[in-house]
C-alpha cells in the first residue's frame, strides 16, 4: 500500500503569485544560496544520528551516543533512561530530542522535572543543544510555546492541567520518574493522562522493591508492554519467569553503569578523619548518652530514650544543634520537673562547651589550599554556626538548603563558583545541584543511609569533573559516629566503590527501612559489644 | 558543511544582502548589517517600528561572527558560528526565503543578432519518508515548457551558467506552449508516479510496529468494558507516531530562459 502523499502546494501558490505580479523574484546568487541552505537540513538515512553534527561543541561520550541511537532505532522513541548518577542522562535525553527535532518529527515538547531542576534543564537545552526551551512559571502559555520545561507540581494544578491534557505532545520527558511508581497518586494519574508520541522517563533508581512499581512505570511509557495488571501480578508474583520479565524490561530500559561506560573517571580519594572531643564536648556527649538508660523504662517520658540517639548525633555535630533539640524538649516536657531538671543540666553543659573540634579540623583542611570545598552537615544549626565560624577566620562561605527557591539556589551556586571558597549544604541540599568545578568534600556528619552519601558525592564526582575527588569523612572517636563509620561504611567499601554495586546493595532495602534498622540496633543494644556484633551482621548481609 | 565553507557562505550571504564586511580574518567576520538584514536577523521589531514612525535615522547593528575561534585572539568578543548554531540556522532560513523563486535569463552575447530564449520550469526539493523515523532525498527536475522534455539533476547542469534578471540585449523569449503552472503539475505527477512504482518496505515495517503497539494496548485494556479516554488517546498517539506518509516539499524553483539546451556545455557563447 502506498502511503499518503502530500505535495507542497503552498510554494506553488507563492510562485503563481510572483508570476502574476512579476515580483518577489530572487536573483541567481540568492537562488543558489537558498538551494545550498535548503539542502543542509536534509537527512538521507533513517538510521544513525545526525544531531552530533549539529552539536560540534558538545562532548558526547560513546555510551551517550549509543543510548540515543538505541532509543530511536530499537525502542521507537519510548524508553526509560536509567543510567547511574553522573553519567549524563540529561545529555542522552537532549540528544534524542535534538535528533527528532532536526528530522522534523517533533515540535511540541513537554519536559517535567523537579522544581529545583527546571532552570538547569532549560539552560542545558538552550546552551548545549540550542533547543529553545522555555521555563514556565507564573503565567504559562502552554499552547503557544513549543518546548516547555516545568515542574510536575505546577503542571498538574488547575488551571494548567486541563489545558495541558488537551495538547497533543510529540515528545514528553519526565525526570526523576521513579517518583511516579504509585498509580494512586495525583502525579501518576496526571502523567498517565498526557497525550504523547515519544516519551522518555529518566531515573537513577529504576528497580524498586515491588514488582507492581515496575509495572506502573512501564505502563506510563507503553501500556500493555507487561500485559494488564491482574495477569502481570499473577504471572510474576511468585518469582517465576523473572528472566522473561527482565528481557521485557530491557526492551524499554537502558541502564549504563560507570564500570562499563569505558571512561576514565577521576579517582575518589577517601580519607577518614578521626576527631577527638575536647573535654567540654565529651562531657556533653556523655551527659546526653545517659538519658537513654535513665528513661527507657519510664512511662511518662519514654520518647526521651529515642531522642537520645538524636542528641548524641547532634552532640557530634555542634552544641548549637543540641541546643535546638533541647529547646523543643523543654517546651514538650515543661510540666515534668524530673525531666526538666535533667534538661537544664544538659543546657548548663552546653554552656561549658567553648570549642568545636570538628570545625577546627575543617578549618585546617580548608586552609591547606585555595581549592573550593563543600561541607555537608545534617543540621541547620551547625550550618549557621559553621558559616559564622568560617567568617571569623576570614573565609567566605555560602549556605545551601533544599528549601531554597530555584532562583536562590542558582544564585548560591554562582556565588560559590565565583566568590566564595566554601559551600555549606544541609542534607536536603544534596539533590539537584551540579558542582563539578569543586573537587573537595567534607562529610561533617555522616548520614546513616549510604545512598545519601552517594548522592552527596555525586554532586562533584560526575562527568565534567577534571580532578581527582577528595572526600574527608569526619567521625568523632568513641561515639555513635564511630560505629557507623567503622562498621557500615568501611566494611562495604562504600566510598571507594562504584555506585552500581551500591544500587545492588540498596535494592535489598528501601530507603527508610535501612536507617530505622540502624537506629534500632543502636538503641536496643545494651553494650558497645552488642552494637558491634549486630552491625557486623548487617554489613555482612550488605556486602554479599 | 565545514567551517571554511560556512565562513565563505556567510560572507557571500551578507555581501549579497547589501551588508558590509568591515573586518575579516580566517576566523572571523565583522559585519555592518544593512537595514534589511537587521530586520531579518536581529529581532527588534519595536525599534524599527519606532524609527519608521518617528522618521528617525536608522542605525542597523553590527555583528561579529567567529567562524574559527582557533584563528582569532582568545579575548575576541563575538558569536561563535558552527553548523547547528542558531545564528547559522537563522541565516539559512533567511537565505531560503530570499531565494525561494526566480525568473532568470541566460546571459548571452549575440553579437547583434536577434535570438530566442527557451523557457524551462525548475523545481528543487525533497521527498521525505515519514513514520516514527524519517529520511529525505533530494530532487532537482527541469521541464522544457516547449517540448515537455524532463531532465533530472537539473541544477548540476546549470549551476555554472551565468543567469541574469533582465533579458539580454537582442534576445526575445519564446512563449511557453505548456503554462508554467501546468509544468509544475507535470513534475508533481512525475514524482508521484515514481513513488508509486517504488517498493515501500519501510512503510510496511512502520505499520508492523504500529500493529505491535496496538496489540499491546489491547492487551492492557483486555476485559475492560468501558475503556475510557486514555485508551482512545493512546490509540490515536500510536497512529500518529507510526503512520507512514510521504511529503514532497519544494526548496526553491524558477522559470528560466535558456539560449542553449541545458545539456549544452557551459562557456559557449553565440557564434
Amino acid at each position: 500500500m502506498i502511503p499518503k502523499i502530500h505535495f507542497d502546494q503552498e510554494w506553488v501558490d507563492q510562485f503563481e503569485n510572483s508570476l502574476e505580479n512579476n515580483k518577489g523574484w530572487g536573483n541567481w546568487t540568492k537562488y543558489k544560496m537558498a538551494l545550498t541552505a535548503g539542502k543542509q537540513s536534509l537527512v538521507s538515512d533513517f538510521q544513525g544520528l545526525v544531531a552530533p553534527k549539529y552539536l560540534p561543541t558538545l562532548n558526547i561520550y560513546p555510551h551517550q551516543y549509543e543510548t540515543a541511537e538505541a532509543v530511536i532505532e530499537k525502542m521507537n522513541g519510548k524508553a526509560i533512561l536509567a543510567d547511574e548518577v553522573g553519567l549524563g542522562k540529561t545529555i542522552e535525553a537532549g540528544l534524542v530530542l535534538k535528533e527528532y527535532m532536526i528530522r522534523g518529527l517533533v515540535k511540541k515538547v513537554l519536559i517535567l522535572v523537579p522544581a529545583s531542576l527546571v532552570t538547569q534543564w532549560c539552560r542545558e537545552l538552550n546552551e548545549k543543544f540550542y533547543i529553545p526551551a522555555i521555563e514556565q512559571r507564573k503565567n504559562p502559555a502552554w499552547e503557544q510555546i513549543d518546548v516547555t520545561v516545568t515542574s510536575i507540581d505546577t503542571a498538574k494544578r488547575e488551571p494548567h492541567a486541563s489545558v495541558i491534557k488537551e495538547i497533543d505532545y510529540d515528545f514528553i520527558i519526565i525526570d526523576e520518574a521513579h517518583k511516579l511508581k504509585n498509580k494512586h497518586t495525583k502525579n501518576y494519574q496526571f502523567a498517565r493522562s498526557l497525550k504523547k508520541k515519544f516519551c522518555l522517563l529518566l531515573t537513577a533508581t529504576p528497580v524498586q522493591n515491588r514488582l507492581s512499581e515496575v509495572f506502573h512505570l512501564i505502563s506510563l511509557l507503553k501500556p500493555g508492554h507487561l500485559g494488564d495488571e491482574t495477569s502481570f501480578e499473577q504471572k510474576y508474583k511468585e518469582g517465576n519467569d523473572h528472566d522473561q520479565l527482565n528481557q521485557l524490561i530491557q526492551k524499554v530500559m537502558i541502564r549504563n553503569r560507570r564500570s562499563d561506560s569505558g571512561m576514565d573517571w577521576p579517582k575518589r580519594i577517601v580519607q577518614t578523619v578521626p576527631i577527638s572531643f575536647s573535654e567540654g564536648e565529651k562531657n556533653l556527649y556523655d551527659l546526653v548518652s545517659e538519658m537513654k538508660h535513665r528513661w527507657s523504662n519510664s512511662v511518662e517520658a519514654q520518647g526521651l530514650a529515642f531522642t537520645t540517639l538524636t542528641l548524641q548525633r547532634e552532640a557530634c555535630s555542634s552544641r548549637e544543634a543540641v541546643f535546638m533539640t533541647l529547646k523543643n524538649l523543654m517546651e514538650q516536657y515543661g510540666e515534668n520537673p524530673n525531666v526538666m531538671e535533667e534538661l537544664n543540666k544538659i543546657a548548663e553543659q552546653i554552656n561549658e562547651v567553648t570549642t568545636n573540634s570538628k570545625a577546627e579540623r575543617a578549618l585546617s583542611i580548608i586552609q591547606e589550599s585555595d581549592e573550593k570545598v563543600i561541607i555537608f552537615t545534617e543540621y541547620r544549626a551547625t550550618q549557621l554556626y559553621l558559616q559564622w565560624y568560617l567568617a571569623q577566620n576570614g573565609i567566605r562561605s555560602v549556605p545551601f538548603r533544599g528549601g531554597f527557591k530555584r532562583g536562590k539556589k542558582d544564585w548560591m551556586k554562582q556565588l560559590f563558583r565565583d566568590h566564595a571558597q566554601v559551600l555549606i549544604a544541609t542534607e536536603a541540599g544534596g539533590e539537584g545541584i551540579n558542582l563539578q568545578f569543586c573537587s573537595k568534600m567534607i562529610n561533617y556528619d555522616l548520614p546513616w543511609n549510604p545512598m545519601r552519601i552517594e548522592q552527596r558525592i555525586g554532586r562533584i564526582h560526575r562527568l565534567g569533573q577534571e580532578h581527582d575527588v577528595k572526600i574527608y569523612n569526619f567521625a568523632v572517636k568513641g561515639t555513635v559516629e564511630d560505629h557507623i563509620l567503622q562498621l557500615l561504611y568501611k566494611k562495604i567499601g562504600l566510598f571507594e566503590g562504584i555506585i552500581g554495586e551500591l544500587d545492588d546493595i540498596l535494592e535489598k532495602f528501601s530507603e527508610n527501612q535501612f536507617e530505622d534498622h540502624v537506629s534500632k540496633i543502636i538503641l536496643d543494644s545494651e553494650s558497645e559489644g552488642e552494637i558491634r556484633v549486630k552491625l557486623d551482621n548487617l554489613t555482612s548481609i550488605l556486602a554479599r | 558543511m565545514q567551517q571554511q565553507e560556512i565562513h565563505q557562505y556567510i560572507k557571500n550571504f551578507f555581501i549579497e544582502n547589501e551588508s558590509t564586511i568591515t573586518e575579516e580574518s580566517d576566523g572571523h567576520l565583522f559585519i555592518q548589517l544593512s537595514v534589511e538584514m537587521d530586520k531579518a536577523l536581529m529581532n527588534r521589531p519595536f525599534y524599527w517600528h519606532y524609527v519608521e514612525k518617528m522618521g528617525g535615522v536608522p542605525n542597523p547593528m553590527q555583528l561579529n561572527l567567529i567562524t574559527d575561534s582557533s584563528k582569532v585572539p582568545e579575548d575576541m568578543k563575538g558569536e561563535k558560528i558552527h553548523f547547528g548554531s542558531p545564528r547559522l540556522h537563522q541565516i539559512f532560513q533567511t537565505a531560503k526565503q530570499l531565494g525561494s523563486h526566480s525568473l532568470l535569463y541566460e546571459s548571452v552575447n549575440t553579437n547583434g543578432s536577434t535570438v530566442p530564449l527557451k523557457p524551462w520550469i525548475v523545481l528543487n526539493g525533497a521527498v521525505s519518508y515519514c513514520c516514527d523515523h524519517k529520511k529525505d532525498y533530494f530532487f532537482s527536475i527541469g521541464l522544457s515548457l516547449i517540448t515537455g522534455e524532463v531532465i533530472h539533476d537539473f541544477h548540476e547542469l546549470i549551476k555554472a551558467k551565468n543567469l541574469q534578471e533582465q533579458i539580454p540585449n537582442y534576445c526575445f523569449t519564446m512563449t511557453p506552449i505548456i503554462r508554467p503552472i501546468s509544468g509544475i503539475e507535470r513534475i508533481k505527477r512525475l514524482l508521484i508516479e515514481d513513488l508509486e512504482q517504488q517498493d515501500h518496505q519501510w512503510a510496511e515495517n512502520a505499520r508492523n510496529r504500529q500493529k505491535q503497539d496496538e496489540q499491546l494496548l489491547e492487551a492492557f485494556y483486555e476485559g475492560q468494558e468501558e475503556k475510557g479516554d486514555s485508551y482512545y488517546d493512546e490509540k490515536k498517539a500510536i497512529k500518529s507516531q507510526y503512520e507512514p506518509s510521504i511529503n514532497i516539499s519544494i526548496i526553491n524553483g524558477g522559470l528560466f530562459y535558456f539560449f542553449n539546451h541545458p545539456h549544452h556545455h557551459q562557456g559557449h557563447s553565440f557564434h
